[in-house]
């Protein structure tokens, strides 16, 4: 199975955008509140612009312009969508990781096994 | 509603790429409005600045926009490709550009070794300069309100002998404060001569460095207390403020606040206070303060003449510094400070009165002429030639050397390298050697330093802590790196590719004119410093060789002090020692003739005239002594009549308009008498004065200073009974001796170590210059192998070969010659001028100037060129 290189961090953003597209809010505000509240890590906003720049070239997310807003200062958003390409590396990823844990006979006894 | 900070903003404009900028900064006003409500305004601008700057990476700045091919195939996605090239600052190339960097200077070691030398030396010196500058023109400058402080000084004497005191009367600070609003405050320091000795203990010094002072010192001045209250630093006139070393000295790491420190005449004095030691660059300075009521009791409690320190206008002892309302007209001031002098004592009317900065008293005259400043820009001057030659050095090898390096150029061009990067790329070659030679002169610097301070005089040191060397030193190395690092990255950054690969780049004319200018500049320079520094060795040797109008020889002299009432028989005992020649006594040491009165009269002086003249008391033997001439009239014989008769010098006799003066009146202070004699002029201060009026009298109670003449051979028997005698009647006191050549010495001093200084710059600037040419001429013989080679198969001689190679530096440094001369003639001048008595500029002083320019840089050349020459011409063509 060949695919292009996913970091962690770079997952953790393609699944925001993904949840957060289903409302139309997937831009670079919104993705850093979301990652902060679900995962607690301090995130700063050029991260987010940083690796949605990666995802973007990779061909994972694609990207419009939205409706400009008044908070905003009359700027309009950008925002992505998770592209045919990006959905089915997500699919690849998820895959992989259910059947190492479906080997696993136990995972709640994970630690006894361990010792 | 809040905004952002505009400042971010702006700044993130100018950096952002164009094609983001809208999303980013609405995505950052959004988080702003948010992170305002959830922390505050304050904390979220922090946030947004820190935001802002988080932007500032290489894939979201601008880029250099190109214009898409024409037949560019449409891109999947539309944001990249097409409109940007590479950004200048990919982290891989910038790898390769160290590495390459590192290679080229390994593999030309020898060039590698010569800019290394030539950067190092240059780098080290200039730096060194640069820290005594700094140092010299920080002076006074650490207090807080140094803008405000002004030294006041004034004008006396009428013609020839007007000339400024720097210090006044003592009323006119405390009248001034109180009449003038511009006044906020006034310090007077006055010299201590009374209480030179001081016991603790076991412990007994004399002090030197002691003064009077108002309270006021430690308030005007950034001089902290460190114990003792400033406010009231003297609770008694027996109090005394300490230095923290020199209470040290005498109480170790005890507490001093309270001890008792005896002194002469059975006085004591309480420790009240411990300043902090004064800075070396103060030009107040001193081990103790007193406090100078004591001074003012002591001058003034018996006096029956009706005068106080309120009222005494004709004691000019003290230094007064004035604190001053910022924005005073200092004409002004001055004007009302003369009218309250003068209705005290209204026949002072030569007198005016003149401010000083504080800042400025270090470095300019009292009249505000320049003084030490000019050392100071000679200095900078010189430590910027350095750089510069070493700057040239490099300029000219890299340039001329850029054409073994247009291949990789050409090729980095064809793979697609811009113009920029090829620039960034030799910067950083540039950068990466001067990195390496900074290293090394730091190290060299340290090294240096102590050697350095003793010849200057200072205490530099590297301290890491001390942000102002840094100042001057990232300066310094800054400046020299883009100095030299443009040209040369310009140069090789241009070339044409499809040219150079086929090996059509020659050099063009005007790189090579341009390197050519620079040798000239390089040897110009040369050979003014070679002529300034035997324009100075000149000046000094006139100075030192010059008659002076006595004979100083083999004489030594000190302070009597409680000796002197037993001077006949001293005189007696000491002349039958051994080594002892003759002896004599005055009031004061003949070379440095310090005091001076306009206290006098003599027939047909004008109303309002005041001649200054330096006056000196003698015994009768003091002129056969010196071996003086008089010029007219006759010497002091010892009899009681010579306390009415005066000796004056020629210029006295001159300035007071004397025709046929032997017999003449004359009154000087309180003695009334008549002109005996007239010496012959003498040299009694620093060449740089004019001989000024001087006038002997004879008072046999006042002459305290002792002359030794030793016999020559045995100088170290004669000062030892000297040693003996003074211990017999000084034994609380060191036995101060001096001989009158190291006085006459010390009087030049300063001269003497900038004459050493600039033989060592000097020196080391040739140096630097010839490493430079040597580099050049090792580069144009490797260019020349096969032409050389021809020419040997051919028949040439080795000396015609020498000459072909060393014809095109010869001419260059016969123009840096023609150029140097009347730059250095003037320079020299100027400095002459500062001397009254002065050698004029010869012209051999250039020649010779010149002949050794060029004899180096013959010498450097040849070198390579014999090289060249002897080579076997076999080897050399067999390669093609």
């Amino acid at each position: 199975m060949k695919r292009s290189y996913l970091g962690e961090f770079e997952e953790i953003v393609l699944l925001t955008v993904a949840v957060l597209e289903l409302q139309g809010q997937a831009y670079g505000v919104a993705i850093t509140h979301e990652i902060i509240e679900q995962t607690g890590r301090s995130v700063r906003l050029n991260q987010i612009h940083a690796a949605l720049d990666r995802l973007e070239e990779k061909g994972m997310v694609k990207s419009e312009m939205g409706e400009p807003t008044a908070e905003r200062g009359g700027r309009r958003k950008r925002l992505f969508t998770v592209t045919a390409y990006g959905r089915r590396t997500l699919q690849e990823i998820q895959e992989v990781r259910v059947s190492f844990w479906s080997r696993l006979l136990n995972p709640l006894n994970l630690t006894i096994i361990g010792g | 509603m809040k905004q952002p900070p505009q400042l971010a903003d702006k700044l993130l404009r100018f950096f952002l790429s164009d094609d983001r900028l809208e999303e980013v900064l609405g995505d950052l006003h959004e988080e702003y409005r948010w992170q305002v409500n959830r922390v505050g305004e304050r904390r979220a601008k922090w946030r947004y600045w820190r935001d802002v700057l988080g932007f500032l990476k290489p894939w979201a700045v601008k880029r250099k926009v190109v214009e898409p091919p024409a037949a560019a195939s449409p891109t999947r996605y539309q944001r990249f490709d097409p409109y940007s090239t590479t950004s200048y600052f990919n982290p891989a190339m910038f790898r390769n550009y160290f590495r390459t960097a590192w290679r080229n200077l390994v593999k030309n070691r020898f060039y590698s070794l010569i800019n290394m030398t030539g950067l190092t030396a240059g780098l080290a010196v200039g730096i060194l300069i640069l820290l005594w500058v700094q140092d010299e023109l920080s002076f006074d400058r650490f207090h807080q309100k140094a803008d405000a402080i002004y030294r006041l000084e004034n004008w006396a004497g009428t013609g020839d002998s007007r000339q400024i005191w720097t210090s006044t009367v003592a009323p006119i600070a405390v009248l001034g404060k109180k009449e003038l609003p511009e006044i906020n405050d006034g310090v007077r320091i006055s010299y201590n001569g009374t209480y030179t000795l001081f016991k603790y203990q076991d412990k007994t010094v004399n002090e030197t460095g002691t003064h009077f002072a108002d309270p006021s010192l430690f308030s005007v001045f950034d001089f902290p207390l460190i114990q003792g209250n400033s406010a009231n630093p003297f609770p008694d006139n027996q109090s005394i403020v300490l230095t923290e070393s020199t209470a040290k000295r005498y109480f170790g790491d005890a507490n001093p606040i309270g001890k008792i420190l005896a002194s002469n005449n059975n006085s004591s004095f309480r420790v009240s206070g411990v300043v902090r030691d004064f800075p070396k660059n103060s030009s107040i300075q001193g081990d103790m303060i007193l406090p100078i009521s004591l001074l003012f009791d002591e001058m003034y409690r018996t006096r029956t003449d009706g005068k106080n320190k309120d009222n005494d206008f004709s004691q000019f002892d003290y230094e007064t510094y004035l604190l001053l309302k910022p924005g005073t007209d200092l004409g002004k001031l001055t004007d009302k400070l003369r009218t309250i002098h003068l209705r005290n004592k209204p026949d002072d009317t030569d007198l005016t009165y003149l401010l000083q900065p504080l800042a400025d008293m270090h470095l300019y005259r009292a009249d505000g002429s320049p003084g030490g400043i000019e050392t100071v820009r000679m200095f900078s001057v010189i430590a910027l030639l350095i750089l510069v030659i070493a700057c040239i050095n490099y300029v000219n090898l890299s340039t001329a050397r850029s054409l073994l390096r247009s291949k990789e150029v050409s090729m980095r061009k064809i793979v697609g390298a811009a113009k920029g990067q090829l620039f960034l790329q030799f910067v950083i070659e540039t950068a990466l050697l001067f990195s390496l030679a900074a290293v090394v002169a730091l190290g060299l610097i340290y090294l240096l330093l102590p050697a350095y301070n003793q010849l200057t005089e200072k205490q530099l040191t590297l301290d890491v802590t001390n942000y102002r060397i840094w100042h001057v030193m990232a300066l310094t190395i800054a400046g020299t790196l883009i100095a030299s690092s443009i040209y040369p990255a310009l140069l090789l950054s241009s070339f044409e590719p499809l040219k150079a690969l086929k090996g059509r780049v020659s050099a063009r004319f005007s790189e090579a004119t341009f390197r050519k200018v620079l040798v000239v500049a390089q040897f110009a320079v040369t050979v003014i410093l070679i002529a300034s520094t035997l324009i100075i060795r000149n000046q000094l040797s006139f100075i030192r060789s010059k008659e002076l109008g006595y004979d100083k020889t083999h004489v030594f002299a000190f302070f009597m002090r409680d000796m002197g009432g037993h001077y006949d028989a001293v005189k007696a005992e000491l002349l039958h020692q051994p080594g002892v020649a003759s002896i004599t006594r005055s009031s004061a040491n003949i070379v440095r003739l310090n005091s001076q009165t306009g206290d006098n009269e003599w027939d047909g002086k004008e109303q309002g005239e005041t001649m200054f003249m330096r006056p000196m008391a003698i015994d009768n033997d003091f002129i056969p002594f010196f071996k003086m001439k008089l010029v007219e009239g006759a010497n002091f014989t010892g009899a009681v009549a010579d306390s009415t008769h005066f000796i004056l010098n020629e210029t006295a006799v001159k300035t007071a308009r004397l025709k046929n003066p032997i017999g003449k009146k004359f009154r000087l202070w309180k003695h009334k008498g008549t002109i005996i004699g007239v010496v012959k002029d003498f040299h009694f201060a620093s060449m740089r004065q004019k001989i000024e009026p001087a006038i002997f009298y004879y008072e046999p109670a006042n002459l305290n200073a002792m002359y030794i003449k030793t016999t020559g051979k045995d100088a170290e028997r004669a000062i030892a009974s000297a040693q003996k005698a003074w211990k017999q009647y000084n034994p609380d006191y060191p036995f101060d001796y001096a001989f009158l050549d190291d006085v006459f010495n010390r009087l030049y001093l300063s001269e003497q170590k900038t004459g050493m200084l600039f033989n060592i710059f000097a020196g080391i600037a040739i140096l630097i210059s010839c490493l430079g040419l040597f580099g050049l001429a090792t580069y144009t013989a490797q260019v020349r192998t096969r032409e050389i080679g021809v020419r040997k198969v051919l028949g040439a001689s080795v000396s015609g070969i020498i000459q072909l190679l060393a014809k095109d530096f010869v001419k260059l440094v016969f123009i840096a010659i023609l150029l140097a001369t009347p730059i250095a003639w003037y320079t020299m001048s100027l400095w002459l001028e500062d001397f009254a008595y002065r050698t004029n500029v010869q012209w051999w002083v250039f020649a010779i100037a010149g002949i050794l320019a060029l004899a180096i840089a013959l010498l450097t050349v040849s070198f390579q060129s014999i090289k060249a020459a002897l080579m076997n011409p076999v080897k050399s063509l067999r390669s093609e």
